[in-house]
């Protein structure tokens, strides 16, 4: 039964890697049409350098992602920090209203986004991809946070109170550098969140304004060579990155620790 | 010493409700803006005859909301769109459980941590890009067809891009590792004593797993499925990639409408049925996705 | 160091009152326990007087001073919380440290005062250590000492000693009473652990349900208790109800006598007896003189080496129960046996139900 189960996981695995895997193989083929054998080479990766599209749509990707990573974590650690710390009315209902935004599938926001952008004039491009992309990720950034002040034990700042600290000292002497693994957590996640976001970009984006996610979906669509699968390797590599760091800040992996 | 104060000791000038107020209020109106915001107004959209913008005259009107009747052929689209669903949850069910259960009952330790991390890891990569490659793995003449001709060289193109089928396989790509996932939190907290009980009152193994195993289980099953089933039904860009001219279903549609045919109000009374059935869904699964719509 | 005085405090949450007019004074320099179950509101009571919750009404006083409207930070209180709450990201000495900072003490005054803190607890040389190097005991004393480094007027003790194991929580006991009178303050010590409460406290005040049943020095509340619910709840009783007549109370047919007042005769009475004070006479023997005599039945003997608990059933079938050091090598009478209960009027004390 136990090398049964292996063998499955196994497999289950090979699924979930092997497309992954070809992709990134093909990006260092030679041949523009994908053909077999392989022939290595690092020209598609040369060619991204010359390619001002989208060369231009990564520094937007980046851009946007910053922007978002700064803005989420900031404005959705304060709110994380009245949820998790404070008693007040209407507290429940304000922790409902962030399932909208993880539960409701992308296309129905990104299509009420763009409706409501346009028609207020706040209009489609950079500064609308980043109103949509914080708040995408500050619910996730709240729950990230606000599982952080759950650990952070409360009475570590009544202890600091007990022994002259005012409340906001107490915060930032204890729970601030208690907090900072979480806090580095969430901007990272936010940063992925923001980088990997195809489907808002896609309804905010204008033809001289997209992202890297955007110019991809563009070029698929359109007919296209290694090349995609060059810039592609690269955000998949960056994804990953930011996220076993992300796992490692948060022990996510570590759920199965005990036993 | 004392302070002309009386209420609670965090009192500083501020009230508690004005500190309150302030560390909310950020989010929350970022949030009003960007969410709720363009729901309501999408809402109202859907009512318009057209598209309020330049001078056109506009009204109200709920005919868009008879789309299904005075356009059959989107009737069904839209079963297609919900069977793409129901498929897509089905398999990854089918394949999540047991893999779940494998990961949970055939590993231990630190080389457990490190499958389940490698599992949920593609999840959080770009979902774009895991479909794009899947067209190399599937066209004709593609990897799946070099790896079968590995072993029979005459064996005919057993590609599949541009069909239904296709877009199930990279839907069931993309969402399957939610489905390991909300099943191994499950059922890694069962007990190997609880399964060891039942042996010893005399189970046997298809008795240990239908009465204990999958009941226990349940609550990851439903979760996953209702986490895979809402996003699936809302897709788009999979049916595109890799359904070609197969791939019509009620989120390319809604799409077409506000990218190509530029039928807006058509196109939000769309989402909005889609919303509908979303809700639905969530309300009927209410109590079993409790607590579990977090990260991990 | 200074006396605490707490007024007429009354605390509720919604509708249910978890302090109800309670006023209590805590002497200057003497250890006093707020004993009682939970929900008796002992904890809230602490936690106003240090200044984490803000009572409905009444006042407190340290030293004579009304600090009820007087912020946590500037009460000059010290307090050992149930889980220690250490600061997990700072060394023992920048723990012990954190409160002299907040107070304009630094440098090398700081580190001498840590130290002879550090001493007092007996934990000299740990001072580099994280918290999570140290045992639950260790990281018990580094609590201690960071809530006494400061001088403060008052001691707050959260059940600082019921997250350790049996043995280890009577050397704190010990530890702890040891540092209290060496540095002299004033403290207040929440329990629910009435052997704790009696081991360590100048002064005990039971609390049930927002109220102060009984406070007295701990033996005076053992030996005088006023209440059913003190008597119960501090030690072991047995309860005799009956109705007043001349010179006692008739229990099921039974005169018992006290030497506390009665009221008029014919009026209901409860009394008790704690159960070392009974004396076991075999049916043959006699209860010595002046000595209330009650007929019992033996129903169980439960054997615990040293001494033996009886469980007997008393005139009218009342449940009663009797300590009994094992002196002869062999419990004094059997199950089924029939006895007679011997104990004097004076340790028969008359309570209010």
């Amino acid at each position: 039964m136990t090398a049964l189960g292996k063998l499955f996981l196994f497999a289950v695995l090979g699924f979930l890697y092997l497309p992954v895997a070809v992709l990134v193989a093909m990006a260092f083929n030679a041949s523009p049409l994908y053909a077999l054998p392989f022939e290595f080479t690092t020209h598609w990766f040369e060619e991204l350098a010359g390619n001002d599209k989208l060369l231009a749509a990564t520094r937007n990707s980046v851009l946007i992602a910053i922007l978002t990573t700064v803005l989420a974590t900031v404005i959705g650690a304060l709110a994380a920090i009245a949820l998790s710390r404070r008693r007040f009315r209407g507290r429940t209902l304000l922790r409902l209203l962030l399932l909208p935004p993880i539960a409701i599938p992308w296309l129905i926001i990104g299509t009420a986004m763009l409706v409501f952008f346009f028609w207020t004039g706040i209009g489609r491009g950079l500064h609308a991809m980043v109103l949509g992309h914080v708040a995408l990720a500050i619910p996730y950034v709240v729950l990230v946070v606000g599982a952080g002040l759950n650990n952070t034990r409360i009475d570590l700042e009544e202890a600091a109170m007990s022994l002259g600290s005012t409340p906001l000292h107490a915060f930032f002497a204890v729970t601030l550098p208690l907090l900072m693994p979480s806090l580095i957590a969430a901007a990272l996640f936010a940063f992925a969140v923001s980088l990997d976001q195809f489907v808002i970009s896609y309804f905010l984006a204008t033809p001289g304004v997209s992202t890297l996610p955007v110019e991809i979906y563009t070029s698929i669509r359109k007919g296209f060579t290694p090349e995609v699968n060059a810039v592609s390797s690269l955000l998949l590599a960056a994804s990953m990155i930011l996220i076993i760091i992300f796992a490692r800040l948060t022990k996510v992996g570590g759920v199965s620790g005990r036993r | 010493m004392s302070e002309p104060q009386s209420g609670a000791p965090a009192r500083r000038g501020l009230s508690p409700g004005a500190v309150t107020a302030a560390l909310v209020t950020p989010a929350y109106l970022w949030l009003t803006v960007a969410i709720f915001l363009p729901l309501v107004a999408m809402l109202v959209f859907s009512f318009l005859t057209a598209a309020p913008f330049g001078n056109r005259a506009v009204e109200f009107t709920g005919a868009h909301y008879l789309v299904f009747y005075n356009r059959p052929y989107l009737v069904e689209v839209a079963l297609r769109s919900l069977a793409l669903g129901a498929w897509t949850t089905g398999i990854c069910a089918l394949i999540g459980l047991p893999a779940a259960l494998a990961l949970s009952r055939a590993f231990r330790g630190r080389t457990r941590e490190v499958l389940f991390f490698l599992v949920i890891l593609p999840f959080w990569t770009n979902g774009l890009v895991r479909v794009f490659s899947w067209t190399m793995v599937l066209r004709e003449n593609g990897i799946l067809d070099d790896i079968v001709r590995a072993f029979w060289a005459d064996a005919p193109s057993i590609g599949i891009l541009y069909s239904y089928p296709a877009i199930v396989v990279g839907l069931v790509h993309a969402y399957l590792p939610y489905m390991i996932l909300t099943c191994y939190l499950s059922v890694v907290a069962i007990d190997d004593e609880i399964l060891e009980a039942a042996r010893s009152l005399g189970a046997r193994a298809p008795v240990v797993f239908g009465k204990i195993v999958l009941p226990l289980a349940a609550p990851g099953l439903i979760a996953g499925s209702v986490l895979i089933f809402v996003p699936v039904i809302g897709s788009f860009m999979e049916p595109r990639i890799l359904g070609g001219t197969a791939g019509v279903t009620i989120g390319t549609v809604i799409e077409d409408q506000f990218t190509q045919a530029f039928n807006w109000p058509l196109g939000s009374a769309l989402s909005f049925i889609m919303l509908a059935v979303v809700l639905v869904v969530f309300a009927v699964f209410s109590r079993a996705l409790r607590g579990r719509l977090t990260l991990s | 160091m200074a006396a605490v005085d707490a007024e007429t405090i009354g605390k509720s949450y919604g509708a249910t009152a978890v302090l109800d007019d309670v006023s209590l004074r805590f002497e200057d320099g003497r250890f006093t326990s707020l004993l009682g179950p939970s929900g008796s509101g002992k904890t809230t009571l602490l936690r106003i007087v240090a200044g984490f919750v803000t009572a409905d009404r009444g006042r407190i006083l340290i030293g004579g001073e009304d600090v009820t409207s007087v912020p946590v930070w500037k009460r000059a209180i010290g307090m050992v919380f149930q889980s220690y709450a250490l600061f997990p990201h700072m060394s023992v000495d920048d723990n012990v440290a954190f409160g002299l900072a907040r107070r304009g003490v630094r440098g090398a005054e700081a580190s001498r005062r840590v130290g002879e803190a550090l001493e007092m607890v007996r934990l000299s040389g740990f001072g580099a250590r994280r918290p999570k190097e140290l045992s639950g005991g260790q990281q018990q004393r580094v609590a201690l000492a960071r809530a006494i480094v400061t001088r403060p007027r008052v001691l707050l003790l959260d059940e600082p000693l019921s997250a350790l194991d049996r043995r280890l929580r009577q050397e704190m006991q010990v530890e702890l009473k040891r540092i209290q009178r060496e540095v002299g303050i004033t403290t207040i010590f929440v329990t629910h652990d009435q052997e704790e409460a009696l081991a360590l406290s100048d002064h005990v005040a039971i609390l049930d349900r927002g109220r102060i049943v009984q406070a007295g020095p701990p033996g005076e509340i053992y030996e005088r208790p006023a209440t059913r619910f003190a008597a119960s709840f501090l030690g072991d009783a047995n309860f005799l109800e009956g109705v007043v007549a001349e010179g006692g109370v008739i229990v099921g047919g039974v005169l018992v006598r006290t030497d506390d007042p009665l009221p008029a005769p014919g009026t209901k009475a409860l009394l008790a007896v704690r159960p070392e004070k009974i004396a076991l006479v075999p049916a043959w023997g006699a209860a010595p003189a002046g000595h209330n005599a009650v007929p019992a039945t033996v129903r169980q003997v439960v054997y615990a080496g040293a001494a033996s608990t009886y469980l007997l059933d008393g005139p009218g079938g009342v449940a009663l129960t009797v300590f009994a050091q094992n002196r002869t090598g062999g419990p004094v009478a059997e199950a089924g046996a029939t006895v007679t209960l011997a104990f004097p009027p004076k340790q028969t004390i008359l309570i209010k139900d």
